[in-house]
Formats: C-alpha cells, sequence, structure tokens
C-alpha cells in the first residue's frame, strides 16, 4: 500500500515537497548530465567522429580528403581482412563448442545431488577468469614454446606450436576454452538452479531416469542460454586482440596474419596513419556485430525472459 | 509425500551401486577440470620463483632453487616495472569509482524522477550498448592527440569510466527501492542530494559492489586501448608492459622468470578481491551477463 502511495506521489509530484520549484525539475537533469556528458564526450562522440573520418583520407594532421566509400571497399578487398575474420570465424565456432559442453557438463554436475562440496568446486571453476587476457596468453606463450616452452621441454621435442599457424590457431582455441570455461559454467549453474525442482521430482517419481531427465528437460529449457552464449561470442571473439597477437607475436608486436584476429587491421592501419581506413574497419566490425545481433533477436525474441 | 518419493527411488534395484558409480564419476570429472584449471596458475606462481635463466633449462619442474630474483628485477631492472603496477592501480581505481559515481547518479534519475526525455534518452543509451568499444579508437585517439592527452593519464582513465551497461544494472536495482522511502525521507526536509547520498547509495550497496568488480576487472585487464594511447614505458599500465619484457642484453627474448613474477602479481589484487568477496563477485558475473 505504502509503496502504491508512493509511486502516485512520484508520478504526480504537486502535492511533493520537491515540487515546483525550478531547481526540482532540473534535479533529475543534473543528475543524468555527468553521465551523458562523459558518454557524450568519450564514446558518442568518438565513434561518430570516426564515422565520418571514415568517408576521408586522413593523416591525424593536414587536410581531410573526400573519398566516399573507398575505405569500405579497399577493406572488403583487402585479402588480409577476410583472413582475419576467417580467423576469427573459426576461433568462435572452435572455442564455443567445446567451452558450451564442457561448462554445462560441469554445471550439471555441480548441481547434481550427487555433489558435497559445491562451495570448493564454484570457485576453482571460475578461477582461470581472474586472471587477466594479457596474462593468461603469457602463460600459454611460456607453456608451448618451442624452444623454452614448457610442453616441447616435457616431450623432448621441438614442435613448432606458435610458427605454425594450424597448430597456433588451436593454442590460441586451447586457451580460450581454459580461460572461458569458468564464466559459463557460473552462468548454466545459475539458468540450472532455476529450473524447478518440482518437475525434476515429479518426473523421477513417474521412473525417468537421470539421462532422460537431462536430455528430455535440462538441455531443451537450456535452450536459450545455449543461444545467448554462442551469439554473445561471436561478439566476444570479434573483438577480441590481446590473446592471438600476444600468443604469437614477437615481445609486444602483432602476430602473423595466419593466427590474426581482425582488430589487427584496424589497429595496423592507425599505426601506418591511415586513420580513414582504420575508422572503416571499425563501423565495418560493427556492421558484423549488428548482423550477429539481429539473428539473436530474431532467434531469441519473444522467449528471452524464460532463461 | 518427498518420504513416500524417496523411498520409491531407493527401493528401485541396485539403487546404491548405481548412485556410488554415479558419485565417483561426478567428482571425478571435477578433479580432471578443477586440475586442469589450477595447472597453468599453479605453474605461473612455482615458475615466478625461479631465475630467468632456470627458466631456459627447467621451465616445467619445481624450482632446482626457490629464489625471489625474479620478484626483485621487477622492482629493480626493466626500468622499475613497479611504476607500471602504480599506473594500474591508480588508473583502475579512478575509473571504477568515476564510473560507478556516474552511472549511480543517473541511475538514480532514470530511476526515480519523471523528466521529460527519460523514455528516449534510456532507450538510445541502451541501443548502444551493442556498439563494440573498439569502433571509437580512431576517433578517441585522434580527439586526445588533438588535446595533446596521448600519453598521459587522463587517457587512460576518461575512456573508461562511461558504463551504459553499469547505468542499466544499478538502474533495474533502484527500481526496486519502494518509493515510500524517498518520499519519507523528503518530508523528514531532505534534498536530492541527501536523498540520493543517504537514502539510495546505502540500499544500493549490492549493485555498486557488483558493477564495482565488473569494472574494476575491465579496466586492471584492458590492453588494446592503452597500447596505442600512451608509448611512453613509465606511463603503461602493467598489461602492456608484461609483453614486452625480453633480455636486456639479447633482446627479442622473453625473461620468462620475471614475467611469470608480474603475471603472478598482476592476478593477485584480483584474486584478493575474489577471496573477500566471492559471493558478490560471482553474482557480479550472472548480473553481467543480462546484457541485451
Amino acid at each position: 500500500m505504502a509503496e502504491a502511495r508512493g509511486v502516485q506521489l512520484a508520478r504526480k509530484p504537486k502535492g511533493a515537497r520537491w515540487s515546483g520549484r525550478l531547481a526540482d525539475r532540473l534535479a533529475p537533469y543534473l543528475f543524468i548530465s555527468p553521465f551523458l556528458v562523459a558518454f557524450v564526450g568519450l564514446f558518442l562522440g568518438p565513434a561518430l567522429y570516426a564515422l565520418v573520418v571514415s568517408f576521408f583520407k586522413y593523416k591525424g594532421y593536414g587536410t581531410l580528403e573526400w573519398v566516399g566509400l573507398s575505405n569500405y571497399s579497399v577493406t572488403l578487398q583487402y585479402g588480409v581482412f577476410w583472413q582475419e575474420m576467417l580467423n576469427v570465424a573459426f576461433y568462435w565456432v572452435a572455442h564455443t563448442i567445446p567451452m558450451m559442453a564442457i561448462a554445462f557438463l560441469l554445471a550439471v554436475v555441480v548441481s547434481s545431488s550427487l555433489v558435497k562440496h559445491k562451495k570448493v568446486f564454484k570457485p576453482v571453476i571460475y578461477m582461470p577468469q581472474l586472471v587477466a587476457g594479457v596474462a593468461s596468453a603469457l602463460l600459454f606463450k611460456n607453456f608451448f614454446g618451442t624452444n623454452y616452452g614448457i610442453l616441447n621441454t616435457m616431450l623432448g621435442v621441438p614442435i613448432p606450436w606458435l610458427e605454425d599457424m594450424n597448430l597456433a590457431r588451436w593454442a590460441v582455441v586451447i586457451m580460450l576454452v581454459w580461460r572461458s570455461v569458468g564464466y559459463w559454467f557460473v552462468i548454466y549453474l545459475a539458468g540450472l538452479t532455476s529450473i524447478s525442482e518440482e518437475v525434476m521430482d515429479a518426473a523421477t517419481v513417474d521412473g525417468v531416469s537421470a539421462w532422460q531427465r537431462l536430455t528430455r528437460i535440462t538441455v531443451p529449457l537450456m535452450r536459450n542460454s545455449f543461444l545467448f552464449s554462442f551469439v554473445i561470442d561471436a561478439v566476444v571473439t570479434l573483438r577480441m586482440y590481446a590473446e592471438p597477437n600476444i600468443l604469437g607475436g614477437k615481445a609486444g608486436a602483432v602476430c602473423p596474419v595466419g593466427m590474426a584476429p581482425v582488430l589487427n587491421t584496424l589497429v595496423l592501419n592507425m599505426q601506418a596513419g591511415r586513420f580513414g581506413q582504420a575508422a572503416a574497419v571499425g563501423w565495418l566490425i560493427f556492421l558484423f556485430v549488428a548482423v550477429v545481433s539481429f539473428v539473436q533477436y530474431r532467434v531469441l525474441g519473444g522467449r528471452r525472459r524464460e532463461g | 509425500m518427498t518420504h513416500l518419493r524417496r523411498s520409491q527411488i531407493k527401493s528401485r534395484p541396485h539403487y546404491a551401486v548405481r548412485r556410488a558409480a554415479a558419485r565417483t564419476l561426478a567428482y571425478g570429472i571435477l578433479l580432471v577440470w578443477c586440475l586442469l584449471s589450477l595447472y597453468p596458475m599453479g605453474l605461473m606462481v612455482v615458475n615466478s620463483f625461479k631465475s630467468d635463466d632456470e627458466m631456459h633449462i627447467n621451465p616445467a619442474g619445481l624450482p632446482v632453487e626457490w629464489t625471489w630474483q625474479s620478484y626483485e628485477s621487477i622492482f629493480r631492472y626493466h626500468g622499475g616495472l613497479w611504476r607500471n603496477f602504480v599506473v594500474s592501480a591508480v588508473v583502475t581505481v579512478s575509473a571504477t569509482v568515476i564510473s560507478v559515481f556516474l552511472s549511480a547518479m543517473a541511475a538514480f534519475a532514470f530511476a526515480k524522477y519523471h523528466f521529460k526525455g527519460r523514455e528516449l534518452i534510456f532507450a538510445l543509451l541502451l541501443a548502444t550498448m551493442m556498439v563494440p568499444p573498439e569502433i571509437t579508437i580512431p576517433g578517441l585517439y585522434l580527439v586526445f592527440a588533438r588535446l595533446r592527452w596521448l600519453n598521459t593519464l587522463q587517457a587512460l582513465i576518461l575512456p573508461a569510466t562511461t558504463s551504459v551497461l553499469g547505468l542499466f544494472l544499478i538502474r533495474q536495482y533502484m527500481l526496486e527501492i519502494p518509493d515510500a522511502l524517498i518520499e519519507a525521507a523528503r518530508i523528514d526536509g531532505a534534498g536530492h542530494l541527501q536523498v540520493f547520498w543517504k537514502i539510495m547509495v546505502p540500499t544500493s550497496i549490492p549493485v555498486l559492489g557488483a558493477f564495482s568488480i565488473l569494472r574494476f576487472m575491465g579496466v586492471w585487464n584492458q590492453y588494446l586501448w592503452p597500447a596505442l594511447a600512451v608509448a611512453k614505458r613509465e606511463l603503461q599500465p602493467i598489461m602492456v608492459v608484461l609483453p614486452q619484457l625480453v633480455d636486456p642484453k639479447i633482446g627479442f627474448l622473453p625473461v620468462w622468470g620475471t614475467i611469470m613474477a608480474g603475471c603472478t602479481l598482476s592476478v593477485l589484487p584480483i584474486l584478493v578481491v575474489f577471496i573477500a568477496f566471492q559471493d558478490t563477485f560471482i553474482s557480479s558475473v550472472v548480473i553481467g551477463a543480462v546484457k541485451e
């Protein structure tokens, strides 16, 4: 009752102490303005500035030279850009599928009545998430190193894990799986605990085996969570930069094209002083993200609140 | 009811045997993954106690000689890496504080005030959530270059201070705070800022904590923008410096002992927060994932 009255007052502030005065009407704008100023100055503004620059040739100084859409068409005809898109697509599919499988398996096991020490397992499984992308890339660079690497030393072989691009891409995938399972484990676990126990109990009494309960009840109910992680990971992978570059590059330099993420084209263009070109790459990446988000919306649309 | 069910289930043939087998399998799976996820981190800590030279011959085993040498070299050599840790700490703490503060104030207005343009502004802000922040990098770089702000601390701090996700999460939480609480304070004569400080902030502590953790991790771990915006070694955050550590005499050869000591130190603050606020930490993961 009290809450309902409060809402009333907030909506029709005539009777409230705060109404009328100019300061009271200004207050909400004063509260949002610092955020908005920062947002416009540091996010929206630079993003739109990049959009404008993407139609020009600009070295970062001197004059802007109008080039229309040529920055975009040049990028789309650039073989390296597509090789990197291909790498990203590979990273996405190759790491997301095992990651989801392992995370889900662990979540099912931890949430089951078979396991007692949940308080211990939960944080331990999550822990690789605490290691920064940069630090975990360095750990795996050390692990897969050709000459002084941990793996080669143990095996006594000189396999060029990080120099042979076919192997190096898998090294990136292994690292991504190692690091990201904990995150999705926590998400899936939250999803699993929201499945009603009554349903499960009823099924158990009706003689449904544990395996059937898993495949017929749990998995279908978790379907949206799976789709969500699959799609979100597409965006995460498109935005990836540090991991492959540190793993495959020498001392802070970028990695070879064969394993490079798509942001490398943006960064290298910037470093070469082709700001228009760099900005165009950024907006192209945004287009891909938009397409992915649109697909997610169509596939998940309307049923989102379940998961 | 439950009693009946339990007894029904338990009376099935071989129930105990099958359950024991399932339990063994479950623990087996958990132990294998826990070992796999802890192994690289354990190795990182162990290797940080080897010298750079020992890392060349013995990267996999326990140290032949446990030594603090690698930690010493972080503070002494390579231009004094401790400075980069200080840069990271200053940047992360200030960006987190500013970001939480800005988001909380705006969230208060969006949750509890009715003003012209509220729905529109909020919808527009939400729509930008799917824009990857990397898109702003060429623009940011040009603006900061024009202001002569490259190679400064503000170049690292400012771009990390706006988070629509934070605004969204905090607003969701504040919507649940009863208006009656605010109304009572108003009647007692509290002004707008007092309501914010004395009521909204204290009652929103859980979400503010969760968002602070998300932000802290995000800023502490960032790499791409700092690597582009700051070329001066002494102003680079630790994450940018770690991959560049090479043998000062030979060049290009990574000094693995020192790097592992640096990695260990870089994980430490996050680990401390994790252990201290485990539940908030885990819940921050879950609420952070609702971005749509």
